[in-house]
């Protein structure tokens, strides 16, 4: 138990390019997210056990680890996608009566969102998710406000949440141009 | 209105300042460049329209390249250590366009090339002549006065010079304090005037003469805090008055003359202390 | 260097409530991964990105406020999103490239 001592101080690490995918099922209506550092998403329909996925979106964004730059100590981030800003959008959601609760005290929710759907897929821990508040609250110097990270688990119906995801926008809307 | 920058440079200038690595169009080195675009935005490019520009991106993909060949620019520079694979390099071979590696981020990347073009920053500092011997140089700028906005481009600009030149950072913080107030008295008092920087192993030397109403009282200029600078001045935070002394204060030698009526020359010196 | 005297010095439009803040540093990119992963606290964000994401990204990582160059109009959702997060907004009509030099000139150097 030596390490539990440090204070960390944590770093981003592994940082690689990749896509957010989205797909849908047509027999269930679940929805499944992961990561894929393809170039070309998967257009085609597959069957994956009971499901049918059909691709919905995907956008461009990245996948990184966190490492104390004390003790090196790494923690990975595997089943984490992404980051989002809870603006409140469902009444009855529980992120926003948090958000409504904190944001008197400049305090901002983001919701850690990982792989879909919550019930088939591996979660990140609320160890993980800890440490990842701490590393942008650290990264963030401000005395003045802090941002406290929630699991998506929280979220009420993440299919319908107006969250703002940080992704990568516009970078690719161009169609290759056929020769 | 954005200005129009008379650019006044070719790739090889851009590969030195920005320690580049030339992955594509080696041979192409001397191109002149047109103008300078930073984005990240495949839209963006394919909108601008200044044919023969170089683009400065942190998007490593095929996309971008081709609108930006599309977009008639004539080289991309791929920022912050970001590696074009296979495919990228043969299209930019095939289509003649250059391609270029920094380690650098998109700001410090942009700061370089504007440094490295002395018509780039803006009109109000204009390059005149510019003479490099061996283990001398002298640059001659021309400086607009009356221009706020703008005023502290030259001293930024001669201190990016002596840092390539490898002074120490010391004697180039003393040199850059001193231009930059000698700068701020032309802003403020002058129509117009000219800089030299002379630059050697011994010394570095600055001359700036300007074309205005001069000083009456060079001992009473000299003095801590006084100033003729209007209110609309200090508003702005400058004419603290501090000018002069404060050259005295970081220079080796300073010599003032100055005709009512007719303008002020300042001549200060720094000597460069061999180790 | 505090924002208000950037904001006077390079005659940036400004788009959101503002309040006095200190500025250390500048960070230039389209790309939103790119500020999660680069961008430090203070930092003077230049970008044409106007999406209403940009107040997520810019709030995450505590960054002084955003610039829009390039005369790009910033959608009203954008901005009302900013003012309820205390994001500040700005605008430029020049460039992301020219607005450096000017950067460079008040003495925002890296």
């Amino acid at each position: 138990m030596h390490e539990e001592k440090c204070s960390h101080i944590w770093e981003m690490v592994d940082v690689i390019p990749c896509f957010i995918i989205t797909e849908k099922c047509y027999h269930c209506g679940k929805i499944a997210t992961y990561f894929s550092t393809e170039h070309t998403p998967p257009i085609e329909e597959y069957r994956e056990g009971v499901h049918l996925w059909n691709f919905m979106g995907s956008a461009q964004s990245i996948k990184f680890n966190l490492k104390c730059t004390k003790c090196d100590k790494l923690e990975k981030f595997d089943e984490l996608l992404g980051v989002m800003m809870c603006t409140g959008c469902d009444e009855k959601c529980e992120v926003n009566v948090l958000l409504k609760k904190l944001e008197p005290k400049r305090t901002w929710i983001y919701v850690a969102f990982g792989y879909l759907p919550i019930d088939e897929k591996k979660q990140l821990s609320p160890k993980q998710i800890s440490i990842l508040e701490d590393y942008f609250n650290q990264r963030r110097k401000s005395s003045k406000s802090t941002i406290k990270i929630v699991s998506h688990k929280l979220v009420n119906n993440i299919a319908n949440c107006y969250a703002e995801i940080i992704k990568d926008v516009d970078m690719l809307c161009l169609t290759l141009p056929e020769k | 209105m954005a200005e129009e920058f008379r650019l006044n440079l070719n790739i090889k200038k851009i590969k030195e300042v920005l320690k580049a690595d030339v992955v594509q169009g080696k041979k192409l080195l001397s191109t002149k460049i047109n103008g300078v675009y930073a984005s990240d935005l495949v839209s963006d490019v394919l909108a601008y329209s200044k044919s023969g520009s170089v683009l400065l991106t942190g998007l490593c993909t095929k996309q971008v390249v081709i609108s930006a060949y599309l977009s008639l620019f004539k080289a991309i520079i791929f920022i912050r250590g970001k590696k074009p694979n296979k495919e990228i390099l043969e299209f930019a071979e095939e289509k003649n366009m250059i391609i270029l590696l920094t380690e650098n981020d998109m700001f410090e990347a942009c700061v370089k090339i504007a440094n490295a073009d002395s018509n780039s920053i803006s009109n109000f500092v204009k390059l005149i002549e510019s003479v490099e011997k061996k283990n001398t140089i002298i640059r001659k700028f021309h400086i607009d006065g009356q221009d706020f906005s703008n005023s502290g481009l030259l001293s930024t600009q001669i201190k990016s010079i002596l840092q390539n030149i490898g002074y120490d950072p010391y004697l180039i913080k003393r040199v850059s304090i001193s231009a930059y107030e000698g700068e701020m008295n032309v802003v403020m008092h002058a129509k117009e005037a000219n800089l030299i920087l002379n630059a050697n192993e011994k010394e570095i030397q600055i001359i700036i003469d300007d074309r205005g109403k001069g000083i009456s009282d060079i001992e009473l200029a000299m003095q801590k805090g006084y100033s003729t600078a209007t209110e609309d001045q200090r508003v702005l935070g400058f004419g603290s008055g501090m000018g002069l002394p404060n050259i005295k204060k970081n220079s080796d030698e300073l010599k003032i003359s100055s005709e009512v009526g007719a303008g002020t020359k300042v001549e200060m010196k720094f000597y460069v202390i061999q180790e | 260097m505090q924002l208000i005297e950037i904001i006077e010095k390079l005659n940036l439009k400004t788009l959101t409530n503002v309040e006095e803040r200190n500025v250390e540093g500048v960070f230039i990119s389209d790309m939103l991964s790119d500020v999660m992963t680069n961008a430090k606290s203070g930092n003077l964000w230049l970008t044409i990105q106007t999406h209403k994401n940009t107040v997520s990204a810019a709030n995450l990582v505590n960054l002084a406020a955003i610039v829009i160059t390039h005369e790009k109009e910033v959608p009203q959702e954008t901005i009302d999103l900013a003012n309820r997060f205390y994001v500040i907004i700005l605008g430029s009509d020049l460039s992301t490239y020219e607005l450096v030099s000017k950067l460079v000139g008040i003495g925002l150097t890296p």
